[in-house]
C-alpha cells in the first residue's frame, strides 16, 4: 500500500517511491526515493512529522510530507538486510 | 589579499563538529552547540602547520552548495571567494552518506581538499565501521579519522593538510564503478593515495 | 565536468555502499530519551518542566541566592553609607554624578554612577547573565533546541514562522545581539525580518530579565504574558502584511550528547566575560548620561513633552519618559530607573513592558543593521508603532479590568 508520508502510523515503517515536490531540500537532509523511514512521531494539530531513516532523524512540516509518498507493504527481512 | 593557497576553509554539513575542529586547529573561541546552525558566519583563525602559517575559515554548515538559508549562502560566498583555498571537509562518520554529497560538490569546484571523517568515536559507539582507506582511494583525496572532541587524529589531520589536492569528479565515478585508472592516479599524486592509506 | 543532482546522489550512494557497514543498531539511551522528548505526549510535559526548572533556578539563584542574600546586604549596608559618607561635598556636581542622591538608603535610590551602577552591573546582572549563560550551554549542548522547535512548530508556524524560530528566540533571551544574527538559520527574508523584529520587540534579554525578577519578582509574570501575547499576536499580523514565503519546519534532529564541562565552562567564560567587558562600562557610561541629561534639564524637558502621550495615552506618569533614554543604551538600567519611580503595580507592568519593546538597545541596533538597513528602518517603523498601539492597548485593558 502506498501512503503519503503524512499519513503513516506510528511506529511503522516504509520506502520511500516518490518525492513530489521539494525533493532538492529533503534529498539534502537524506530523505530520498528508495530509502527505508520510519514514523517516530507526528505532532498534533497539523504539527511537523518526525521521521527516522538510518541514523538520522528529521523533522518535515505536514505540507512538505504529504507530498512523499512511501509504501508501507515491504518485507521486513528487507529492512533487516539494507 | 593573502595568498589563498595559505587558506583553509573548512566545509561540511551543519552539527558535523567543523567548530570543535576550528577551535582545536587555531585555539580559537568558535561557540560549539550541538543542534545545526550554530554557526552562522564566518570566523578566522590560523594555525601553523610545518612551519607554514595557514588562515583558517570556520564556515557555516551547508547540506549543499545550492543555499537553503542565509547561513548556508555564507557557505557558497567564502567558496566563492577564496577559490584556490584548501577545503577540509567535515564528514560526520556515523552520516557519510549526506555529507558526502557537499563535499562532491566542493570537489567538482576544483578546491584542494582533504577529509575529516570526524566522530569517529561516535561511529564505533554504534558499531558502525567505515573503511576510510577504501573511501580515500575512491575520492583520490586524504581522508583522516578524527574525533575532533577527544583530539584523536588531529595531527594527521594537520599533516594531510599540506597533503590537500583537487581531485576529478570523473575518475571518482569510474573508480567508484571499480575501474582501476592506474598510470594517472600513478603520476598526479605522487605520495598520496597510496601513501597515506594507513591512517 | 560536472554532475547533475541525481548523478551526484547516486554516486554518493555508490559510495556509500562500499565505504560504509552499519552493524546490529542497538537503541541507546540518549535515543530511547530522544524519541520520549519529542512525542508530544511525553514532550510536552518534558518541555514544560525544562522551562519551568529553568526558570525557577535562574529566580532563585540570581534573585534570591546572589542579590539578595549577597549583594543587597552588601552594597546598602557597607558600600552606599562608605561612599556617602568619604566622597567630599555631598552638594557638588561630582557627588551627584557619582553617588546620586546623599540621603538615599538603597542603591537603586541613589542612582550614582559608583552606586546604582555598579550595583546594577555587578550586583544584579552579573549573577543573572551568569545563571542564564549556564542553563542556556546546557540546553545548546545536550541537543535539546531541536526537540523543543519540533514541539513548539505547530504554534509558530501559526505566525508565518516555524518550529526553529525558537532558536533565536531563546539566544535572544540571553542577548539579543547573537539572537539577530542567528535569524540567519530561517530560510525566507521574510522570515528573518519578521523574527528580527519579534526579538527586537518581544524578547526581553537576561540583563534585563535579572533586574525585573529583583525589582518586581511580583509582577514579572504579567510582563512576561504581555510580551509573549504580544509577540504571537503581532507576529500573527506581520504575517500577514509582509510580503514573503512562510516554508515549513524542515530540521535534522541531532542525537543527545552529554554536555562537554569543558565547552560549557568555556562558552560561559566568553559569554560573561564579554559582559563585564562590553555591557559592565556601558551600564556605568549610561548612569553618568542620565545624570548629566538630568543636570541640563533634559529629561525634565522631554518628559514634559511626552506627558500628553504618555499620561493619556499610555496611563503613565510623565517621569516613566525619563528611563527610555537609558533604555536605548541598556534596558536593565531602565527598568531599574523605572523601578524607583512613584506608581501602581499595574502603572509599573506596563512601563516595563512599553520599555522591552520601544525600540533595540543600542548594541541590537547595531547588528540589526548588519544585517540590511532597509530591514533596519522597516524594523523600526514597526517598532514604534507596535510600541504604540500596544501600550494604548494594555492601558484599555488596564481601564476595563480597573486596575490602570
Ligand atoms: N562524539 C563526538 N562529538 C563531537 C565531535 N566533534 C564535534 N562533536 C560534537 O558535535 C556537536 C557539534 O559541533 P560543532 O563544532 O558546533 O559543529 P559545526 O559543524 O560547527 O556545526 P554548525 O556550526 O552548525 O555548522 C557539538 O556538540 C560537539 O561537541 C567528535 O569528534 N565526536
Ligand atoms: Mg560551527
Amino acid at each position: 500500500m502506498t501512503v503519503s508520508l503524512s499519513c503513516m502510523e506510528y511506529g511503522t515503517q516504509g520506502v520511500i517511491t516518490e518525492i513530489k515536490k521539494y525533493s532538492r531540500e529533503l534529498n539534502a537532509l537524506g530523505i530520498r526515493v528508495g530509502k527505508i523511514v520510519k514514523m517516530v512521531t507526528k505532532q498534533p494539530i497539523k504539527g511537523p512529522v518526525v521521521v527516522m531513516t538510518g541514523e538520522v532523524v528529521v523533522a518535515i512540516g505536514i505540507e512538505m510530507a504529504s507530498c512523499i509518498q512511501v509504501n508501507t507493504d515491504i518485507d521486513p527481512a528487507y529492512i533487516r538486510d539494507k | 589579499m593573502k595568498d589563498e593557497r595559505s587558506m583553509i576553509l573548512l566545509i561540511g554539513n551543519p552539527n558535523v563538529g567543523k567548530s570543535v575542529l576550528f577551535n582545536r586547529l587555531t585555539g580559537g573561541d568558535a561557540v560549539v552547540s550541538n543542534y545545526p546552525g550554530t554557526t552562522v558566519d564566518y570566523t578566522k583563525g590560523t594555525v601553523l602547520l610545518d612551519k607554514k602559517s595557514y588562515t583558517v575559515i570556520d564556515v557555516p554548515g551547508a547540506y549543499s552548495l545550492e543555499a537553503r538559508d542565509k547561513a548556508e549562502e555564507v557557505c557558497v560566498k567564502m567558496l566563492e571567494a577564496n577559490k584556490n583555498a584548501i577545503a577540509v571537509i567535515v564528514l560526520d562518520a556515523t552520516r557519510i552518506e549526506r555529507g558526502l554529497y557537499i563535499a562532491l560538490e566542493t570537489i567538482e569546484r576544483g578546491l584542494s581538499a582533504v577529509v575529516a571523517l570526524n566522530m569517529i568515536d561516535s561511529a564505533r559507539d554504534r558499531e558502525i565501521s567505515v573503511d576510510s582507506s577504501k573511501l580515500q582511494k575512491i575520492l583520490g583525496i586524504p581522508v583522516v579519522e578524527t574525533s575532533a572532541v577527544s583530539g584523536e587524529g588531529l595531527k594527521q589531520l594537520g599533516d594531510m593538510i599540506r597533503k590537500a589536492r583537487p581531485s576529478n569528479i570523473k575518475e571518482i565515478k569510474e573508480r567508484s564503478e571499480g575501474k582501476e585508472i592506474q598510470p594517472e592516479t600513478g603520476s598526479k599524486c605522487p605520495g598520496c593515495c597510496g601513501g597515506c592509506g594507513g591512517v | 565536468m560536472t554532475l547533475t543532482e541525481d548523478e551526484r546522489w547516486a554516486l554518493v550512494d555508490r559510495i556509500s555502499e562500499q565505504v560504509i557497514k552499519s552493524g546490529t543498531y542497538k537503541q541507546s539511551l540518549g535515543d530511547v530519551l530522544g524519541e520520549l522528548t519529542v512525542k508530544p505526549l511525553t514532550g510536552i510535559p518534558v518541555a514544560v518542566g525544562v522551562l519551568y526548572a529553568f526558570w525557577s533556578v535562574f529566580g532563585s539563584f540570581a534573585g534570591t541566592l546572589c542579590t539578595d542574600g549577597f549583594f543587597v546586604k552588601f552594597f546598602d549596608n557597607y558600600f552606599l553609607p562608605w561612599i556617602q559618607s568619604v566622597w567630599p561635598n555631598p552638594d557638588g556636581i561630582l557627588y551627584f554624578l557619582f553617588v546620586g542622591d546623599p540621603n538615599a538608603t538603597n542603591c537603586f535610590e541613589a542612582f550614582g554612577v559608583l552606586t546604582s551602577g555598579l550595583f546594577v552591573a555587578i550586583g544584579v546582572v552579573l549573577p543573572a547573565v551568569f545563571i542564564f549563560y549556564l542553563m542556556m550551554a546546557l540546553l545548546e549542548d545536550s541537543g535539546y533546541l531541536p526537540r523543543l522547535a519540533v514541539l513548539v512548530d505547530t504554534f509558530l508556524h501559526k505566525i508565518g514562522l516555524h518550529g526553529y524560530a525558537i532558536v533565536p528566540t531563546i539566544l535572544g533571551l540571553g542577548c539579543n545581539v547573537p539572537a539577530v544574527t542567528a535569524t540567519r538559520i530561517l530560510e525566507t527574508k521574510k522570515q528573518r525580518f519578521m523574527m528580527m523584529t519579534l526579538i527586537a520587540l518581544f524578547i526581553p534579554c537576561g540583563a534585563q530579565l535579572g533586574v525585573m525578577i529583583e525589582v518586581i519578582p511580583e509582577s514579572i509574570g504579567y510582563v512576561m504574558l504581555f510580551l509573549i501575547i504580544g509577540y504571537f499576536v503581532f507576529g500573527y499580523i506581520l504575517s500577514k502584511i509582509v510580503p514573503g514565503e512562510n516554508p515549513e519546519i524542515l530540521i535534522d534532529v541531532p542525537p543527545y550528547h552529554m554536555p562537554q564541562r569543558d565547552n560549557i565552562l568555556k562558552k560561559l567564560k566568553m559569554r560573561t566575560g564579554g559582559f563585564l567587558l562590553n555591557a559592565v562600562p556601558f551600564v556605568l557610561f549610561g548612569v553618568l548620561l542620565v545624570n548629566l541629561m538630568y543636570l541640563f534639564g533634559f529629561i525634565q524637558w522631554l518628559s514634559d513633552i511626552m506627558a500628553p502621550m504618555f499620561v493619556t495615552w499610555f496611563g503613565l506618569p510623565k517621569e516613566t519618559a525619563g528611563p527610555l533614554v537609558a533604555a536605548f543604551l541598556r534596558k536593565d538600567l531602565a527598568v531599574a530607573q523605572l523601578s524607583v519611580i512613584e506608581m501602581t503595580q499595574y502603572q509599573m507592568i506596563s512601563a516595563v513592558v512599553l520599555i522591552s519593546i520601544y525600540f533595540p538597545c543600542v548594541a541590537t541596533f547595531v547588528v540589526m543593521l548588519k544585517e540590511g538597513w532597509k530591514e533596519l528602518l522597516a524594523a523600526v517603523a514597526v517598532l514604534l508603532s507596535v510600541a504604540f498601539i500596544y501600550g494604548g492597548i494594555i492601558h484599555a485593558v488596564g481601564i476595563i479590568l480597573g486596575v490602570a
